[in-house]
Parts: structure tokens; C-alpha cells; sequence
């Protein structure tokens, strides 16, 4: 009766176009093991994901000890303690620290996000890892079918949003732009846009999902707060006085940010 | 300690419950559904209710008179009632402990829904559900 993202994408008639042709492989032979690939990796069991990480996006622990959910001694307690079984997350809630509606929420929301950086086109080769299992153990598995059909979904969300993905990666700088109604959650990730921090950075301080901070990037990029910050030229070269009382026009950036968006097209 | 199957479960044994949803509505994913959709497709309703929920909980006129700073996960909005000529749609930000932007999606029956109760009932499913 009860369905998740996972049962769901089985029932598809059309699956999307293969993420990746290997994941899909190893779905069909019910393979347990570890998917790495360079910018993250998926765990397997029976063919079904149970667990993702990604350099890109803060891990399970971040995500449960930054907000409060759980102290970082508790963490570690439960790291100490069912590491080895691969129970962590079991642990947790039978040791009374979180509900199985709070571990299978956060783990799955972890789950789909690391896996949409994980499955990021790349170049680099992959490799399989039969038999290893995640120490964290199983919550809540779902299908290869969902995670491929979610992360494209994800990246039509991203680009929809604005099409630039040159801030998902680069270290930021606002855009100085100023817009006195951005929501509270945006402007949290803005605050933390100092020059240096990436968007996994930013993730990593806020104890949230990476893909929840890239929509809020793409969001304030589209508003012209925020930019990938570009390292300066060294010496700014005398601009003809014409330049200097155009750039003060307020429709330049905007063309400048449009041109920069349909380039990305 | 209910987890989200259990939680949706329970959301539709209210009067007239039609399907649930549990949803985040930063990037539209449906985490858990049950019974029907009013399209006939829960990802489809999940991104859009995504929409909506998202619409309320970042716009400041619906956000209370102290402001909507999110302290300590809280939303700036309790629920979005929705109604229409054959049904009533509730959803309910889930309040968490982490990081996070989820609600419960009831759709109830017109005719057979109750959507006081349901309201009341829902709320008290999403705080069990991160709480216990």
C-alpha cells in the first residue's frame, strides 16, 4: 500500500536516459557493493541504493549534529558502539537518540543529495567494489531507477532556476547587488558568501544539504547576489571615460549576468 | 516511534483521506507516499505542492509578526489549507531538529473529510514523527 520515491520509478514505463549505464548494470544483477566514482560514492545492496556520500555535500554526521539533533559525543557513542555491525543508524534510534521518522528523513534526504553529486557526468573511470557496505548500515533503500530519476530531475530543477552552474563549484562573492526580501533560509547561505567558501563549504557550515544550497545560490545568481568569484586582473588597465560613466548604467550588469546565463544555455 | 510509512498510514485513516505525502519542498522530492494522487502521479504532486509550500514559507506576509528567523527549525508557517469543490488539501511543515524543509501532504474527500480535525490530527503526526 505504502510507496516510496524507490517503488515509484519502477512502475515507469519510459525510464529517462541511463545516468549511468554501470549503476544500471549492477541494479539488474542485484549487486552489493560500493559504486565509486570521482565526485562521490553510492552503496549498493541487492541492487537497491541504501547510502551515498559525496565530497561535495556534508555527511550524515554533519547533518545530524550541526542543527542540534544529536550531540557529537552521542555520534561518536553510536559510531563506537554498532560501527563495526554497520548499525550506526539502527543505534541511534534504539538507544532512544532519534525517531525512525527523523533518522529515514534525514538519511534519505542525505541519501538522494549525495547521490546527485555523486552521479555528476564526469570523464574519470568507475569502479565496483563488490561486498562493501556502508558502516552507517541500511534506513530506508531505494531503487536505482528513483535516484537516476531524481537527479535528473534535480538538474532541470537547477537549470530552470537559473542555467550558470559556474557558482555550484567556485569559491563565491556577493554580487552586490541588494534585495531587502530574501527569504530567511537564502539569507543565511548569503551571509556565509565571503569571497573563499564554496557551496559545499557553505553546506557544511549550515549542517545542509548541498543540493538545498545550490538552489538557493542559483536563486540569489539570478538576482545578481551572489557570483563565482573571479580572481582579480592584475593591473586594471585606464578605461577610456566613456567606460567608466556606462558601467555606472544599473542595466549593465543585468545584461552582463543575462549574456553570462544564455552563454551557459 | 512511527517512521514515515507509518506516519502516512496513520494520516489516512482520517475521514475521507484520498493519499499522504511526506515532501521537501526545496527540491520537490515526495520521501514517502500513499494512496492516490489528484493527478494520478505523486512525483508530479509532490513538486507542485513543493511549490506552493515553498511560496508561504519564504514570502514575509505569511510570516509571523516576530519575524520568520527559522530558530531552532522552526517553520515561519504552522499549515496551507487549500480547498476546493471536491476536496480539501492540507499541508503541514514538519518541524526537525536538522536542517530541514519538509511537510505533510493530506488530500481529503470534500464530502467526507473533516478539516478541522484533520488539521489538528496532522499536526500532531509531524511532531511525532521527528519527535516521538
Amino acid at each position: 500500500m505504502t510507496t516510496t520515491a524507490a517503488a515509484r520509478a519502477e512502475g515507469r514505463t519510459t525510464t529517462p536516459a541511463g545516468v549511468s549505464p554501470m549503476l544500471r548494470r549492477l541494479a539488474e544483477e542485484r549487486a552489493t557493493g560500493a559504486l565509486l566514482r570521482d565526485r562521490g560514492t553510492l552503496y549498493l545492496a541487492d541492487g537497491q541504493v541504501v547510502h551515498a556520500e559525496s565530497p561535495a555535500t556534508p555527511g550524515i554526521d554533519v547533518l545530524l549534529t550541526t542543527g542540534g539533533a544529536l550531540h557529537p559525543d552521542r555520534w561518536w557513542e553510536a559510531v563506537d558502539a554498532a560501527g563495526t555491525r554497520q548499525r550506526v543508524g539502527r543505534y541511534l534510534v534504539e538507544s532512544g537518540r532519534l525517531t525512525d521518522g527523523a533518522l529515514e528523513l534525514c538519511h534519505l534526504g542525505a541519501l538522494y543529495d549525495a547521490a546527485f553529486f555523486a552521479l555528476a557526468p564526469s570523464g574519470a573511470p568507475a569502479r565496483f567494489r563488490y561486498g562493501a557496505a556502508h558502516w552507517f548500515g541500511t534506513v530506508h533503500p531505494v531503487s536505482v531507477a528513483s535516484v537516476e530519476a531524481e537527479t535528473l530531475r534535480r538538474r532541470e530543477l537547477l537549470h530552470g532556476i537559473w542555467p550558470d552552474a559556474a557558482a555550484d563549484t567556485a569559491p563565491l562573492e556577493q554580487g552586490g547587488g541588494h534585495s531587502p526580501a530574501v527569504p530567511p533560509r537564502q539569507r543565511a547561505v548569503l551571509a556565509l558568501v565571503d569571497g573563499a567558501r564554496t557551496a559545499a563549504d557553505i553546506s557544511h557550515v549550515l549542517g545542509r544539504p548541498a543540493f538545498h544550497t545550490l538552489v538557493d545560490l542559483r536563486r540569489l545568481a539570478a538576482a545578481g547576489l551572489v557570483r563565482a568569484a573571479v580572481p582579480r586582473p592584475l593591473p586594471p588597465p585606464t578605461a577610456p571615460a566613456w567606460a567608466g560613466a556606462a558601467s555606472t548604467d544599473p542595466d549593465v550588469a543585468l545584461l552582463r549576468r543575462l549574456r553570462d546565463a544564455l552563454e551557459a544555455l | 516511534m512511527p517512521g514515515i510509512d507509518e506516519c502516512l498510514l496513520e494520516a489516512m485513516r482520517l475521514p475521507g483521506a484520498r493519499g499522504a505525502s511526506v515532501v521537501d519542498w526545496t527540491s520537490g522530492l515526495a520521501l514517502g507516499t500513499v494512496g492516490d494522487s489528484p493527478n494520478g502521479d505523486h512525483e508530479a504532486t509532490a513538486a507542485e505542492a513543493a511549490e506552493l509550500a515553498r511560496m508561504t514559507a519564504e514570502h514575509r506576509a505569511f510570516a509571523p509578526a516576530g519575524g520568520a528567523d527559522w530558530s531552532a527549525g522552526e517553520p515561519p508557517v504552522e499549515d496551507v489549507i487549500v480547498t476546493s469543490r471536491d476536496g480539501y488539501h492540507v499541508l503541514r511543515f514538519v518541524r526537525t531538529t536538522f536542517d530541514s524543509s519538509v511537510f505533510l501532504h493530506l488530500w481529503l474527500d470534500r464530502e467526507q473529510g473533516n478539516l478541522a480535525l484533520s488539521r489538528i490530527r496532522l499536526g500532531e503526526m509531524a511532531d511525532r514523527l521527528v519527535l516521538g
